[in-house]
């Protein structure tokens, strides 16, 4: 057991590697395993588990085509953490959590499962202006939801495939009448630090900022 | 380097430190905190935007619309709307503002990187591309460059007054640090002085330090002078009356006949008590001897209450009395005599005096005062009871004229300058030349001689010119020194002293010629440091400053009645003939001399002896360790 653990690990080592040689060739960013690790290990061995799921998911993913890439992250996700309203999971009324938070309280609401799979698509390869966090109103039962998704534009464009997690399948923005979008943003111009210096004070005072920055630390 | 340059380097290095240190860090901080503020305002103004241009359908009219609204109505630089391939929608753009004022050069130096910024743009599903937004920095520049100003203004004047503060500061250390360096070095010339202890503590003890050692001095001194009128009395005084004995006596007359200075005629009073062995046998030794003392007092009166008088006992019945003053010897023998046939009675009846005075020029030989005395004490003796008998003999040799020509001619030949300064050695034991002591001559009569000083002296002093003779004598003295370079000593009177302007007009003289004036030696007479102990002390303060050396004459055991003699500034003393003649033998005189030396010499002063004529009383000095001699033997030896 040890020693095919050594040698996974060896080996996710040298895939993190490669993956990150290859990224930085499609100008997505690459994910830092050791250092993903590392915060994992932090949080307890839980996570530790989680974020070898992860890796491994990326992996996969990066040698799939990016329809597949999606499904593939979209039910990883789906699966791995339960729905939970922020107030029950961190005690306060609204919170952005980072991927490894998310998977450490293996619990999270709309806006956990978008960031989680937003970058964990981007380390897949996925570039990011494929990709788009929506506002959207959500009819839920018959009752209006303020609810965040993930939108990924093959072309610029394009309709979008929204991954939600109040259904399990990928579908097209027109097949999803029960969303109406409001606004949508996500970290181009805002990633490689060409923006606010990462030390800046007010990075830390917008939620999406704030995650930026916890993602950083994780190694995204 | 100096101590207070030290300091003051050290001041102005920390307040210029601290000022530019406040002004950079403060520029930085500013600097900082404002391309944040860019930085936010970009950020949100394009999320703003993003999200107003996301309502509008897609409409491309109505989205240009609302960025023209914005960026009109806004203080922004550009915005941008890019369609999702990233090509440029609608672009609004202004150029730079030129600041109002801040500088080109503070642009360059302090550029503000602020990121633009960026927000998607969709409508519905379709992704419409993203916004960029870029606020103006001018004004940013413009509220740098006046936070610096005002920083740097502040600091400055804030580094302006710590620099004041500083100044005062030093200033006021620097006062009690500099009397206590004039103390010391006061100390060093001679003259104690004591000094106002500071407050600050670290000079406190070195002051009271100071002012404990000179007080300590002046405790010395006082006994010193203590014992030296013990000595004194041993050396010069009869036993019984306390008066000066014949030898001691006889050197004084002598030294006062010689000097210079002194009147034209002056008086010499003799008295004689008669039939000593008769008296003896009948009222027996004692009773003699109360009436001995009954007559000292009498005549002692005299020199205690006038300067110059001189009163001894020359034999065991005879007593005599000088008077430096013309006209008074045959009233003061009428009154002596007054007075002791009223008091001596008292002791005895058959007590009788004789007395005998004369009046002479005061140049005739001591032989002839005393011979002539003499007679005149044999003359009254011949008769009988209290008999006074008076002598005035001498014509007064200054021709006969009225004062005021006196004075015209006296002014006459100090302002025509016909004058010369004649010179006198004083020599060193190794018979080296210590200065040339140089008492001046006036040609009254142009075509006559020139007079001594004993001549002319007491005609300038009844004419009140003896300030000027001095300042002439000081005047030609320096010219002189200027030309062959040799230290000269010139007498200064009491009566010169006393003039108003006279100080002022010597250091004149000495302030024009500074070289000359540091071989320039000025004395004055013992009288003046007892009597006008200020003007001496003076005198020293305005020129010794200067380089002069400043020194007393015919001094004696009056030195010992000068309270402040160590804070009197003198750099040498001339001891009068009378102290220093006739040493040979005389162990008690020789102690006297010693004794005087001893308190001279703990107050840093040189010792000199004034009127030696003989060898053998040279040698006795120079066995008791004076400086040098001056007199007779020097003028001789040093030709």
């Amino acid at each position: 057991m040890a020693f095919s653990q050594r040698s996974s690990f060896r080996l996710l080592r040298t895939l993190a590697f490669a993956l990150a040689l290859a990224s930085a060739c499609m100008g997505a960013p690459a994910l830092d395993s050791a250092r993903f690790l590392e915060s994992a290990e932090k949080r307890g061995p839980h996570t530790v588990a989680e974020a070898r799921a992860v890796l491994k998911l990326i992996e996969r993913a990066s040698t799939q085509d990016e329809l597949v890439r999606l499904i593939l992250v979209n039910d990883f996700f789906d699966q791995h953490i339960r729905y939970a309203e922020d107030i029950d999971v961190w005690g306060v009324l609204d919170y952005w959590a980072s991927p490894l938070e998310a998977l450490q309280k293996g619990a999270g609401d709309c806006e956990d499962y978008a960031i989680a799979k937003y970058f964990t698509l981007a380390s897949a390869g996925v570039p990011i202006a494929k990709l788009r966090m929506v506002y959207v109103r959500a009819m839920v039962d018959g009752k209006s939801l303020a609810h965040m998704v993930l939108a990924y534009y093959a072309q610029p464009g394009a309709e979008p495939l929204i991954l939600d997690n109040l259904i399990t399948e990928v579908k097209p923005a027109s097949q999803r009448p029960d969303l109406t979008p409001q606004f949508s943003f996500n970290s181009e111009g805002l990633w490689n630090g060409q923006g606010a210096p990462w030390g800046n004070p007010a990075s830390r005072i917008s939620q999406w900022r704030d995650v930026l920055m916890k993602v950083k630390d994780e190694g995204f | 380097m100096s101590l207070m340059r030290q300091v003051w380097l050290l001041v102005l290095g920390v307040v210029l430190t601290s000022l530019v240190g406040s002004v950079a860090v403060s520029a930085s901080s500013v600097r900082h905190l404002i391309g944040t503020q860019l930085e936010v305002k970009n950020a949100d103004n394009a999320v703003a935007l993003a999200l107003a241009l996301s309502q509008q359908h897609g409409d491309p009219a109505l989205m240009e619309l609302l960025i023209s609204a914005q960026f009109d109505l806004g203080h922004y630089e550009r915005v941008t709307w890019r369609t999702a391939d990233g090509k440029v929608a609608v672009e609004k753009s202004a150029p730079q503002q030129v600041t109002a004022r801040a500088p080109a050069w503070f642009m360059h130096l302090l550029p503000f990187k602020v990121a633009p910024g960026l927000a998607q743009v969709s409508s519905g599903w379709s992704a419409l591309g993203s916004v960029e937004v870029v606020s103006h920095s001018a004004y940013a520049y413009d509220e740098l460059w006046n936070s610096l100003l005002n920083t740097l203004a502040l600091l400055s004047g804030v580094g302006l007054l710590a620099v004041a503060v500083a100044y005062v500061t030093l200033t006021r250390i620097r006062r009690p640090l500099d009397n206590a360096v004039a103390q010391a070095q006061s100390v060093v010339e001679g003259s104690y002085r004591l000094v106002e202890e500071s407050r600050v503590p670290e000079l406190q003890r070195l002051t009271s330090a100071m002012n404990a050692m000179v007080l300590r001095v002046k405790a010395m001194f006082e006994a010193q002078a203590e014992q030296l009128q013990v000595l004194r009395v041993q050396a010069h005084c009869d036993v019984l009356t306390g008066m000066s004995s014949r030898k001691h006596f006889l050197a004084e007359f002598e030294s006062a006949l010689t000097r210079d200075e002194g009147p034209a005629r002056g008086g010499l009073v003799m008295v004689r008590l008669r039939d000593l062995s008769g008296l003896n046998q009948r009222m027996g030794r004692p009773a003699v001897d109360e009436v001995l003392g009954a007559i000292a007092k009498a005549i002692k009166a005299y020199p205690e209450s006038v300067n110059g008088c001189l009163a001894g006992r020359l034999n065991g019945a005879d007593f005599a009395l000088w008077l430096p003053a013309p006209d008074v010897a045959a009233e003061t023998a009428a009154a002596l005599a007054e007075a002791l046939r009223a008091s001596l009675p008292a002791f005895g009846n058959g007590i009788r005096v004789a007395l005998g005075s004369v009046e002479l020029p005061r140049e005739s030989s001591m032989g002839q005062w005393l011979g002539l005395v003499d007679s005149a004490l044999a003359k009254a003796e011949n008769q009988s009871g209290f008999i006074v008998e008076a002598v005035s003999e001498g014509v007064d040799n200054a021709p006969v004229q009225g004062e005021r020509a006196w004075r015209a001619q006296v002014i006459e030949a100090l302002k025509a300058r016909r004058a010369r300064l004649v010179e006198f050695p004083v020599l060193d034991r190794q018979g080296q030349l210590v200065h040339l002591e140089c008492p001046l001559q006036l040609k009254l009569d142009p075509g006559g001689e020139f007079e001594p000083a004993a001549r002319w002296l007491p005609l300038a002093a009844r004419s009140r010119l003896t300030a000027e003779a001095d300042a002439l004598a000081v005047q030609l003295a320096l010219d002189a020194i200027q030309r062959d370079g040799q230290a000269r000593a010139i007498n200064i009177g009491q009566a010169s002293l006393q003039d108003g302007g006279f100080i002022a007009r010597l250091r004149e003289l000495v302030f024009a010629q500074p070289t000359a004036a540091r071989k320039l030696s000025l004395e004055m007479p013992e009288s003046v440091a007892i009597q006008h102990f200020d003007l001496l002390f003076e005198m020293g303060r305005q020129l010794r400053p200067l380089g002069v050396k400043l020194g007393l004459e015919h001094a004696g055991a009056g030195l010992a009645q000068v309270e402040r003699l160590f804070q009197a500034g003198l750099d040498y003393i001339k001891l009068d003939a009378a102290v220093v003649t006739g040493l040979v033998g005389d162990t008690a005189r020789i102690a006297f001399v010693r004794g005087l030396l001893v308190m001279l010499r703990s107050l840093s002063l040189k010792v000199y002896g004034e009127g030696l004529n003989e060898a053998e009383d040279v040698q006795a000095l120079w066995d008791c360790e004076l400086d040098g001699v001056t007199g007779p033997w020097a003028t001789r030896a040093g030709s």
